[in-house]
């Protein structure tokens, strides 16, 4: 009796393992499916390197785009990552417990936020500021990427943090012993034995500033032109495929759909990076 | 307990946060609209000079806001305005300017020139309203009436789409459509009637109607199948809200009896067996910013801001 239960629960299990497996399985199908013929058709070279998007006229380049979606991440996170790093070793190392209850469900709301929300906010609170700081429209690399920064703070966090956590007290305190202040022993003594799981909060950051689309298609202001300075206008990867999808037709849709295997790609990267860093902090 | 103290601590003092910031920058906005409003003030005794003489003193980088590529406002206003061209082979190019910032929802471009005061941008003018201005394009203003009379020449026309061998039902719905009952329907959303073919008369027919397609035909096409209810209580009409192409595919796949689109068809969906037919009229506003004091636009002068030839805002007065 009891080991028939266990089989059923054990089958259950099983299959609730399967369906998340199938899951992406069936998301690799159809989009290498849809992505690749379309790929071809318009040519690899003439689509990853062109640096023309006119649907109308079936001129594909997605260039524009991936250079879009790499300066607006990599903006993020020199924006971003020194703050949740000095904001995640104060949490862990500094903080007093009271602070500490606040502090943390805050970090904790921050990422449950909606991302339409960030968005909005960008659209009426930090698009006028960049307007009169900078000129122009407001739309900007920098814009997109000041929000950004903000969005991935609690990921990033949320991981140092609990890599910081993880390092034994013995450090700490070994490095008191031997004189060292408070601050000596936790930059030079706690935070190297937590690279690695830093490194793999920052990935996870990156992973999520690449795939963001609703906050960013609100403040990048979308042009689909490589941009020449940090004031001017960008489109992402992933702000490409939604704005045009609900008007495309035939080859356009699915050179959108290639423009989705390519994030797809690059954010496989990524979580192949961040796993390698995972199994050698793991040793 | 003590944890839903803290929570609760949270998020009062994050709403604090929130509020207060909040009315910083009301505070911020009201400043900005008493400076506005005296902008506005000189502006208007500015202005008489200004459209005589060339260059008046408003002036700075125009920037334009278009919509995205495939999108049916965006491709009505670039041939309406010949931003669209035809290179030798008869192939459309469409010219609008590489550094036009682009939007995908009429929400965002509304937000965008209310906020900005050298942007211009364009709408549905069902979408119209007060936070931003709308110009009169050579001399005529946007209006339902002015569209009607041929004056304002800035429309385009909102299609359904049907196949060959439309259930009895559908086609007394659309029958209902191009009526005089329906095409009133029509007018009193502010949209423009598209032909006129007599009083309708309720058949009492029974059965089920789908309607799937554009979300910038959804709103009138939800009035006309309430109004059409009232006279035959045994239809159900269901209304699907989605976007051109997907109305137009579910006509063609028969998931729905009847598509909407805000574009014409393509050669690719035509061929498939799908004729569309245009229900109304919907006029495309150019909008631009409350302080900006220019009014008046000629059609020559848009598309010379969209192609990126005219920069800057002192050009154009």
């Amino acid at each position: 009796m009891k080991e028939a239960r266990e089989f059923i629960m054990k089958c259950v299990f099983i299959l609730t393992a399967c369906v998340s497996i199938a899951a992406v399985v069936l998301i690799c199908i159809f989009m290498f499916a849809n992505g690749i013929p379309a790929i071809a058709k318009i040519g690899p070279l003439n689509f990853l390197l062109g640096e023309k998007w006119k649907p109308m006229n079936n001129i594909f380049g997605i260039l524009p785009m991936i250079v879009g979606s790499i300066y607006v991440t990599a903006g993020a996170i020199i924006i971003g990552v020194p703050i949740a790093f000095f904001a995640s070793v104060y949490l862990a190392k500094f903080c007093n417990e009271k602070l500490y209850k606040i502090l943390k469900p805050a970090v904790e709301l921050m990422a449950g936020i909606p991302s339409i929300v960030y968005g909005f906010f960008g659209l009426v609170v930090i698009v006028p500021i960049m307007q009169k700081l900078m000129g122009g429209s407001g739309k900007s690399v920098l814009t997109a990427s000041i929000l950004l920064g903000i969005m991935i703070l609690p990921t990033v966090i949320g991981v140092a943090e609990s890599s910081i956590r993880a390092v034994p007290d013995s450090y700490y305190e070994g490095a008191l012993a031997l004189g060292a202040t408070r601050e000596r022993s936790v930059f030079f003594a706690v935070l190297p034995g937590a690279k690695s799981g830093i490194l793999a909060g920052v990935i996870l950051g990156i992973g999520r500033a690449i795939g963001e689309t609703m906050a960013v298609i609100m403040v990048a202001g979308n042009q689909p032109v490589i941009p020449g300075n940090l004031a001017m206008g960008v489109r992402t990867l992933t702000s490409n495929i939604v704005m045009e999808m609900g008007y495309a037709t035939d080859l356009h849709r699915e050179a959108l759909i290639a423009t989705a295997v390519v994030l797809f790609v690059l954010i496989l990267i990524i979580n192949l990076c961040c796993s390698a860093l995972q199994r050698r902090s793991g040793q | 307990m003590k944890k839903t103290w803290a929570v609760m601590g949270t998020a009062v003092a994050v709403s604090a946060m929130i509020f207060t910031g909040c009315g910083s920058s009301n505070t911020t906005t009201g400043t900005d609209t008493t400076q506005e409003s005296e902008n506005t003030d000189t502006a208007a005794t500015d202005t008489p000079a200004a459209e005589d003489s060339k260059g008046g003193d408003f002036s700075g980088l125009i920037s334009p806001i278009s919509r995205e590529e495939g999108s049916g406002t965006r491709g009505a206003f670039i041939e309406l305005f010949g931003i669209e061209t035809k290179d030798t082979d008869g192939n459309k190019i469409d010219n609008t300017t590489d550094t036009a910032e682009i939007t995908n929802s009429t929400s965002v471009m509304m937000t965008t020139v209310a906020g900005n005061e050298y942007a211009i941008g364009y709408v549905s003018l069902g979408s119209l309203d007060d936070s931003v201005k709308a110009l009169k394009i050579d001399g005529a203003e946007a209006s339902v009436d002015t569209v009607k009379d041929g004056s304002y020449k800035i429309s385009r026309p909102f299609n359904i789409v049907t196949k060959d061998g439309l259930s009895e039902v559908a086609a007394d719905f659309v029958k209902y459509i191009m009526s005089k009952d329906g095409q009133k329907v029509v007018e009193d959303n502010g949209y423009i009637s598209q032909g006129n073919e007599g009083a309708y008369e309720a058949a009492g027919l029974s059965g089920k109607v789908t309607v799937a397609g554009s979300s910038s035909v959804t709103p009138v096409m939800e009035k006309l199948a309430e109004s059409y209810k009232k006279l035959n209580a045994d239809v159900e009409i269901e209304v699907q809200q989605n976007d051109s192409t997907t109305g137009v595919t579910s006509a063609i796949d028969g998931i729905c009896d009847i598509g909407m689109a805000s574009r014409e068809l393509k050669d690719t969906e035509t061929s498939q067996g799908v004729t569309a037919t245009p229900i109304a009229l919907d006029g495309i506003a150019v909008i631009v910013n409350k302080q900006n004091p220019v009014d008046e636009l000629t059609s020559d002068q848009v598309m010379s801001i969209f192609t990126g030839e005219t920069q800057d805002w002192a050009d154009v007065q």
